[in-house]
């Protein structure tokens, strides 16, 4: 037998919360479901459907936008705030790029000049979207490398502030719609899958979204795993006295960081215009705001994180209003629901912070 | 050779910054200011005198490898000219042929009117326009970096930190200054004299004053809870609009007829104080093992959900929905009804001076210095016997109550609430406030207050263009001062250490 008795832990009712938290969570769920899915059975599979597609393309661009957060906090450790703003200006550039097309009417000429034209709004989306990080890197963050962490997030509140105003005062306040050309009309081109006897459209532009997210993401991650590059930006995330003692310039290294997740930013605006066909100041806030939270959830810093947290957003925000039997207007509410949720249960993220001890 | 580089890269980084002047169509605003100013016949001088001074800053600018002699200097500066010149001129060429056409640029950018395109082009014709744009740009630069060359470089920034940094080191050094802050009797006297200022003051300023006041009070009160969560606690949040909006929720539900609960103000506002209070405990209590970033996007989620929740159809018989609830009522004391700017004034300064006093009460006690040691170093606080958790719950209600108390009085000043008053960009406006004036400072926060809603308020004539020019301010302040407008002692020997 054990002599030594372990001293009494003092009971402190903090440790009740999170268990506390659980059940009743868990209880609410299983409360919702069973009268979603067994008593009202209100939606068909068809509709099923409709919310898991467009919650896997809305879930693409978030984690595109997110690997721009994700990256910039892996190398910084900062929110870059105007990240969303970032966003809206590609598009803009994407936007302004097919009305120059359609002015000169080259956009529906043939379906090999839309594609060219959709091509170049794209890299012109992405270009912008590149300028004006790393010019927001230059004014706004990189004189305040060394200062205590609230200065720099106060200053990148400035300039999302300072970004969304300017587009507001360029671009007027009236919302656009995006020219896409014919073939990938908005809403009326697509693939028809028929489930259950009724038809479920899956749009060109939705797949057009998600194929070129998953091109961005794998890209990415080849970047930083496989190039020179990538390993630069990994050895200053680690540490960076000791990266610039190693003959690392980490000036440039950071500089290109905001020049990648800018052409991440650009290339998601691009396909959010091409997609939700509207375009005005305030497009990029919710879905920065949103992406951010995926980042977050995924475990920020973390790259593979920012993509599931980004899918598993997307797809949540659109099934779970239906799935708990909750008003639409609400789907908000539940995404930042379910990151507190996801944080009370593992607070450094779905798959974790890499380098976490680093950051406090 | 030396400063090609950053004679072609300054000169066009000062050229696409008068780009966007022209798009935005700032060079019009000042020119109508100045025109207003010193009665001038046109904006046309306003206009060219910011164009001007932004070629001046790329060329001078275009000297920092410094080159050596006048001929290597004169060249970069040409370098420089001509990368503006171009990108300006390209501009104009492109924005008068439109306009020459009939073209209507307003649809796609407003704010490029054919008046703006002609302060520009001064009514030539396109091409002569670009060309002498061309042309002038390119001499600015030639000339402007051969004058910075003459002249000893002068760093702007660290100056205009300096003379602020200055003037309050000369105010901290008069001897009256150091007798307020040795003896706490002549203290006193500085408070009541303050104090006797302020009652006095709604007397002479008219309603619009009073009101423009009893909105920078409001955020007086906002910004000092803030700062017990922020500034001593260091738990960085950002869904303070939350708490905010259950105080003036409360008040609202509890005095509105829609309702027909119709309690009086003074039974409801303690009400809203327990709720905000109690709603900051039950945040705070998921909350307690996150850190830092994670912490500052749950908090900010936390009064997206609380906004977007009031704003919904699910609430619309408890909040009335998006349209608010109307017909808030005000609160009477002594038989006064307090329902004008006047009156509500009084009562904002019994909120601030209120609050105040617990704030200042808090920052050297034992529960004050508990939050500073946790702000500083969690672990090593804890380690040290602070009970961290509890410290946070604590900081947590305390900030929540002066907000349920700012809510409350700002819904019933306005005798209207609704979901649109507790964005995201009010928790913003109180947390830069906080940051502004000096984190964990007092009279920080009143002067930070001062600064980002009093000010606006001075800066009429930038109407539209507010928002833009608080942005860049923000920016601009974390570069020069990081420290805050008036920090606390404490706080600004950190910053300036960490800084060599």
């Amino acid at each position: 037998m054990d002599s030594v008795s372990r001293p009494k832990r003092a009971f402190r009712p903090s440790r009740l919360v999170r268990p506390l938290i659980g059940v009743v969570f868990l209880a609410f769920l299983a409360w919702r479901l069973y009268t979603v899915l067994v008593v009202q059975q209100a939606y068909g599979p068809d509709t099923w459907l409709r919310f898991v597609i467009s919650g896997i393309i809305l879930g693409g661009v978030y984690a595109v936008i997110a690997l721009g957060y994700t990256l910039v906090y892996g190398v910084l450790f900062m929110i870059n705030f105007a990240h969303g703003d970032v966003m809206m200006l590609g598009v803009f550039a994407g936007y302004f790029t097919l009305e120059a097309f359609k002015a000169t009417e080259l956009l529906n000429r043939s379906v090999g000049w839309s594609v060219v034209c959709v091509l170049i709004a794209f890299i012109v989306g992405m270009l912008v979207g590149m300028g004006v990080a790393v010019a927001l890197e230059r004014i706004a963050y990189r004189p305040l490398r060394k200062a205590p962490r609230l200065v720099p997030l106060i200053s990148a509140i400035g300039a999302s502030l300072f970004l969304e105003n300017a587009a507001q005062l360029m671009f007027g306040t009236t919302r656009r719609k995006y020219a896409n050309p014919d073939i990938i009309a908005h809403n009326t081109t697509g693939f028809n899958i028929t489930v259950a006897g009724k038809d479920v459209m899956l749009t060109y532009t939705g797949v057009l979204t998600f194929v070129l997210s998953v091109l961005l993401m794998i890209g990415l991650f080849l970047l930083v795993k496989r190039t020179k590059m990538g390993k630069a930006m990994r050895a200053v995330a680690e540490d960076k006295e000791v990266a610039a003692l190693m003959g690392i310039d980490v000036d440039r290294v950071i500089s290109n960081t905001f020049a990648i997740s800018g052409l991440l930013a650009g290339a998601a605006g691009v396909m959010w215009g091409l997609h939700m066909a509207i375009v005005y100041h305030y497009v990029g806030f919710l879905p920065g705001m949103k992406a951010f939270t995926a980042a977050v959830m995924g475990g920020i810093g973390n790259i593979p994180g920012a993509m599931l947290g980004g899918l598993a957003l997307g797809v949540m925000e659109s099934v779970a209003p239906a799935a708990l039997g909750m008003p639409f207007q609400l789907k908000d509410v539940l995404a930042f629901c379910i990151l507190i949720l996801v944080l009370i249960f593992r607070p450094t993220g779905l798959l974790g912070e890499v380098l976490a001890e680093k950051k406090m | 050779m030396a400063g090609v580089r950053s004679g072609l890269k300054s000169g066009f980084a000062a050229g696409i910054v008068n780009a966007l002047i022209v798009l935005l169509g700032v060079h019009v605003l000042l020119g109508d200011v100045l025109a207003g100013w010193f009665s001038l016949p046109s904006p046309q001088p306003g206009a060219w005198l910011l164009l001007l001074a932004v070629a001046w800053w790329g060329g001078a600018r275009a000297l920092r490898e410094q080159p050596e002699g006048w001929k290597n200097v004169s060249v970069v500066g040409l370098l420089a000219g001509l990368a503006h010149g171009l990108v300006m001129g390209v501009l104009v060429g492109v924005l008068a042929s439109l306009t020459a056409e009939g073209a209507d640029i307003r649809q796609v950018l407003a704010k490029v009117s054919p008046e703006a395109v002609d302060l520009l082009t001064f009514g030539l014709s396109p091409i002569v326009a670009a060309l002498m744009m061309f042309g002038v740009m390119t001499l600015v630069g030639v000339v402007s970096a051969l004058l910075a060359n003459a002249s000893t470089r002068y760093r702007w920034g660290e100056s205009i930190a300096g003379v602020w940094q200055n003037a309050l080191d000369r105010i901290a050094a008069l001897p009256s200054v150091q007798s307020v802050r040795r003896f706490a009797h002549t203290r006193l006297i500085v408070y009541a004299v303050g104090l006797a200022i302020l009652l006095v003051l709604p007397f002479f300023a008219g309603q619009y004053w009073n009101y423009t006041l009893g909105t920078v009070g409001l955020y007086v009160v906002l910004g000092l809870g803030l700062n017990i969560v922020v500034g001593m606690g260091g738990l960085l949040h950002l869904g303070y609009a939350a708490f905010f909006a259950i105080g003036g929720y409360t008040v609202a539900i509890l005095t509105a007829p829609q309702f027909g609960i119709e309690w009086g103000f003074w039974v409801a506002l303690p009400i809203g104080i327990i709720l905000a209070t109690l709603t900051g405990v039950l945040l705070s209590l998921p909350v307690l093992r996150m850190r830092g970033d994670y912490l500052a996007i749950v908090t900010l989620g936390f009064g997206e959900i609380i906004r977007i929740l009031a704003k919904s159809d699910v609430l619309t018989d408890f909040t009335g929905g998006p349209r608010g609830v109307r017909a808030v009522a005000g609160p009477a004391l002594f038989g006064i009804d307090i329902s004008s700017e006047f009156h509500f004034m009084y009562l904002i300064l019994l909120g601030i001076v209120l609050v105040a006093l617990i704030s200042s009460r808090l920052q050297n006690s034992r529960m004050g210095r508990a939050f500073m040691a946790m702000r500083e170093d969690e672990d090593v606080a804890q380690t040290m016997g602070v009970y961290t958790l509890k410290y946070k719950v604590l900081a947590f209600a305390i900030g929540a109550a002066f907000a349920g108390l700012g809510g409350a009085i700002f819904a019933s000043r306005n005798q209207f609430t609704g979901p649109e008053d507790y964005t995201l960009l009010v928790s913003i406006n109180v947390l830069c406030l906080v940051i502004i004036g000096g984190m964990n400072s007092l009279p920080g926060v009143i002067v930070g207050s001062l600064v980002l809603k009093g000010l606006p308020e001075m800066l009429r004539e930038l109407d539209d263009y507010r928002m833009l020019a608080f942005g860049a301010l923000l920016i601009v302040m974390m570069i020069l001062r990081p420290e805050g407008l008036w920090p606390s002692q404490r706080r600004a020997m950190e910053l300036r250490e960490s800084s060599e």
